[in-house]
């Protein structure tokens, strides 16, 4: 299929969120479409999908112009969207996901999962995409649930595949695997159209790369062109893409964790014998796939999950299954892994969620009731410090970007005197411009003489950041290495192995 | 080119946490002692109980069978031991499946051994027999009302709204019913008609919930609030003045010939109202079309994940709207099949069956069959409830009627087993 855009133009209000874009995308093509968060990438592809309408300009299939009032216009009409936030029933099989809406039926309207069955066989044959049509889908790992969506799209027929953001939740191994996906499909003459903000794959895959920022095509790149390049395209100026970091000496152990055993919200050991230390003026990078127990390594040390056996202490003290606000109190600063349910009250002013730490301690509270006039001093001078774009500090702290939501969080837990930074994924789903702003803040700290530890699945950021990279598989540590050691031997810590002197 | 993605971390099913269901067995193991040492040893080794099984009302009369009378004290002792043995077994093995299953067995039990300890020779009580199709048959207009409430229930909230106000259709549709039942003498124009009111007041809650995205629970406590005086003030302006719009609705029984003879069971099962009949229907019906069709895999699409309903083009609201509408209709009917139960319309006179209806449909997991299971067992703690007086029991019956809610909380906690309700249950759905 060949799709066409023409001077779209969405507007919401007086806000542009796409001004007169233009694209095209060739059968057989991976087209990337790069840009930050916010771009305006979301809204183009709602626009395609027929979930928005177009204030101006016409969408082009095949060199007819089209029109989709719903999105199942759209489906019918071979456009296929393998979404974000996968579209998919999980208590449902993967055979009912699959044909949900256009389902095959024997009398009296009943399913008839036999041909369902044998339609996703084919399907999945046609294109090597191996599922079990009666796997429920929920109990499947991530990279099969997109498989899954993947999956839905072609039993449709489409000829034109959208993937929004695809691997924001994959692991290395299934992000490899989906690129692979990819190729083939092109190989088989779908039109891929792939929309993401990560430059490494930008430059594994595409075929023609269109940028946009702030709602307009700023340019077309090539997948030879630079990171570099790409970068200052997608935001618009020199970004720098390595962390500039000076070499210090670590000094004492600010933490230390000894034989660490925490369990899940299931019962099960996720953290299973964890030693680790973070001295001061040093950063720890805790690297692994996600779901290895580094979410309750953090909670534990954060105070809000209970720790089975095993010690914690800060400087010494013991904090062993302390409450977060004694944790917070023995000077430690905590990023939470998720930023809106843990790290703000998103219902809640920018100036409010900057004392969300210290709210009863002076100056923001005497004798039991706030001062708010220190509140919001603190508030327009943390605002100023750490660049916070909000259009006041009476703002709702939901009405942020992501970028500067995280900006808040960093700046709350970094505007008092601390022993210990722990950051859990700090720069997830932000756009380039706040991750170098925020890796800044972090080596910042560590040069002032901070301990940090970060927790982040993506290894170009371990890898940037930490002095010291600790890898995380299933539950324990199997390795703590230089930031020199190669990729590779990182990889297969991640997957378990134990490396031979791979200990720093 | 095959590629194969290898799951990261171990697929693991959820779960009931062990020690939960250690728990339920360890409550399971206190009733069966009870059950053994009070009810059976506790009522001495010389006590009887007699059972009888002809119904009372002898219109349509079963084959006839004797009275069988047992040693209270040995009865009991065994259905104790029963109960122990299966808190044994729920301990040993610690299933992870039908650990509510055996509860709702270790509660009949229960109820049995309560009965015939209640009903010993030498008990509090002049009655020292107990007329066990009599109970059963008292229970199942229970069971039966409980049965359309909570279908009803399950035809919204398997869409993702919930129906709080199925007490106040049960309300609308006694009224309604009793009128055109009095005035018409058709019970089947008053289930017409009650489906209609129980239906407008789901549009109602339908309405105000998926157009202005008002919380679906308020909307509901107000609907059953409303109807409540509502009906009580009719009751007073029209009832009260003109009592023959209100009476002799008597719903008649429709025995069925042969089946209804057999003792015990046809009576029970096979000599009942239409209503009674209509819901054995309509138990088929919403099971066989939210499981086996085209059309309940998109309603259960649109209760768990309406973005992803959406996304195929299937129009989330209006199957919404078609599911509240027709829970409602079958509330309503229930509404009627409990007056024609009763004869006639009373202001109140439901006193929280729709509560016990949804309580009924948690416990049964959101499932026709499972809300069967769930409204039988509530319609016989709520018949003992209203009947253990005649034996002067001396336990406050009022603890009986605490069952279907102790049982609902315990569920919904997690203490027995574990229960998931749709997806999207409760939350408005706004296109974006």
């Amino acid at each position: 299929m060949r799709l066409e855009l023409r001077g779209i133009t969405k507007r919401f209000g007086t806000f542009t969120a796409n001004h007169r874009i233009d694209l095209t995308v060739e059968p057989g093509q991976i087209h990337c479409l790069l840009g930050e968060n916010g771009a305006g990438k979301s809204t183009l592809m709602n626009v395609i999908f027929g979930l928005l309408q177009p204030d101006e300009g016409e969408v082009l299939i095949d060199g007819v112009t089209t029109r989709f009032s719903n999105s199942g216009e759209a489906v019918r009409r071979g456009i296929g969207m393998v979404h974000q936030h996968f579209m998919l029933v999980p208590v449902f099989s993967v055979a009912e996901n699959v044909v949900l809406g256009f389902e095959p039926t024997k009398s009296f309207d009943r399913l008839d999962h036999q041909r369902a069955r044998e339609e996703i066989r084919s399907v999945s044959q046609a294109f090597n995409l191996e599922v079990d049509p009666d796997a429920i889908v929920e109990e499947l790992p991530v990279g099969l649930q997109q498989r899954v969506e993947i999956l839905k799209a072609l039993s449709h027929d489409a000829e034109l595949l959208i993937l929004d953001e695809p691997t924001a939740v994959l692991t290395p191994q299934e992000i490899d695997a989906l690129m692979a996906i990819m190729r083939s499909l092109a190989a088989s003459g779908k039109s891929i159209l792939f929309i993401t903000h990560k430059l490494k794959e930008v430059k594994a895959i595409a075929d023609v790369i269109t940028v946009i920022r702030q709602g307009e095509v700023v340019g077309t790149a090539q997948a030879s062109d630079s990171e570099a390049e790409l970068a200052s395209m997608m935001v618009g100026r020199d970004v720098n893409l390595t962390v500039t970091k000076a070499s210090v000496t670590p000094g004492d152990e600010v933490l230390a964790i000894t034989d660490l055993v925490v369990r899940d919200d299931r019962g099960l050991a996720a953290v299973n014998g964890v030693s680790l230390t973070v001295r001061a003026g040093e950063i720890v990078a805790l690297a692994g796939v996600q779901g290895n127990g580094q979410t309750e390594l953090v909670e534990a040390i954060a105070g809000m999950r209970h720790v089975e056996s095993g010690t914690i202490t800060v400087k010494g003290v013991d904090i062993t299954n302390h409450t977060p606000r004694q944790v917070l109190d023995a000077g430690v600063g905590h990023v939470p892994e998720d930023r809106q349910l843990h790290g703000l009250v998103l219902s809640m002013s920018v100036a409010d969620n900057l004392v969300l730490n210290t709210p009863r301690r002076a100056p923001f509270a005497r004798h039991g009731s706030r001062n708010l006039a220190a509140v919001n001093e603190n508030a327009e001078a943390l605002v100023t410090r750490f660049d916070i774009r909000t259009t006041s500090t009476q703002a709702l702290v939901s009405s942020l970007s992501g970028g500067n939501q995280q900006k808040v969080i960093v700046a709350r837990e970094l505007s008092r005197p601390l022993s210990l930074f722990v950051a859990s994924q700090p720069t997830r789903g932000l756009d380039v411009g706040s991750i170098e702003y925020v890796h800044r803040q972090i080596v910042s700290q560590r040069d002032d003489g901070l301990g940090v530890l970060i927790v982040s699945s993506e290894l170009d950021e371990v890898l940037a950041l930490g002095d010291r990279i600790a890898v995380m598989h299933a539950g324990q540590i199997s390795g703590v290495v230089d930031p020199s050691t190669s990729r590779e031997t990182i990889g297969l810590l991640m997957t378990g192995a134990h490396v031979e002197s791979a200990d720093a | 080119m095959s590629i194969d993605v290898k799951p990261e971390t171990p697929v693991t099913a959820a779960r009931i946490p062990v020690g939960r269901t250690r728990g339920i067995g360890v409550i399971m193991l206190v009733i069966g002692l009870f059950t053994a040492l009070v009810f059976g040893v506790g009522s001495g080794f010389s006590a009887h109980s007699s059972l009888t099984f002809n119904p009372v009302s002898l219109t349509n009369a079963p084959w006839r069978v004797g009275t069988l009378t047992l040693l209270t004290a040995w009865s009991n002792v065994v259905l104790g031991l029963a109960i122990v043995a299966l808190g044994v077994d729920v301990l040993a093995r610690l299933p992870r499946r039908g650990v509510m299953a055996r509860f709702g067995v270790v509660a009949v039990l229960f109820f049995f051994a309560l009965l015939l300890w209640a009903a010993r020779t030498t008990g509090p009580s002049q009655i020292n027999f107990v007329n066990l199709t009599a109970v059963l048959i008292g229970s199942s207009a229970l069971a039966m009302v409980l049965v359309f409430g909570s279908l009803s229930g399950v035809m919204c909230e398997r869409a993702g709204v919930v129906n709080i106000a199925i007490e106040g259709q049960f309300i609308g549709g006694a009224f309604v019913g009793s009128m055109v039942a009095s005035t018409a003498h058709n019970f089947f124009l008053a289930a017409i008609v009650g489906a209609l009111v129980g239906g407008a007041l789901g549009l109602v809650l339908a309405f105000l919930s998926l157009r202005y995205l008002s919380d679906q629970i308020i909307v509901g406590v107000v609907l059953v609030t409303m109807l409540g005086s509502l009906s009580s003030y009719l009751n007073l302006q029209v009832f009260t003045p003109f009592p023959q719009y209100n009476t002799g609705n008597l719903a008649p029984n429709l025995p069925i010939p042969l089946l209804s003879k057999i003792p015990v069971i046809g009576p029970v099962f096979f000599d009942q109202t239409g209503f009674f009949y209509l819901m054995i229907v309509l138990v088929a019906l919403v099971s066989f079309g939210l499981f086996k069709t085209r059309w309940g895999l998109r309603v259960r699409a649109v209760g768990e994940h309406p973005q992803a309903a959406a996304s195929v083009g299937i129009k989330v609201i209006g199957v919404r709207y078609a599911n509240v509408i027709m829970g409602g209709a079958i509330a309503g009917v229930g509404g009627v099949a409990f007056m024609a139960s009763q004869g006639q319309f009373q202001p109140g006179y439901t006193s929280g069956l729709g509560y016990i209806a949804l309580a009924a449909l948690i416990f049964g997991r959101w499932r026709p069959s499972g809300a069967v299971v769930a409204s039988v067992l509530f319609g016989l703690s709520v018949y003992l409830a209203d009947n253990l007086q005649t034996y002067q029991v001396p336990v406050p019956t009022e603890i009986l009627g605490m069952f279907p809610y102790v049982i609902t909380i315990a569920v919904v906690s997690g203490l027995i087993g574990r229960v998931r309700p749709p997806a999207a249950d409760g939350l408005p759905y706004k296109r974006d």
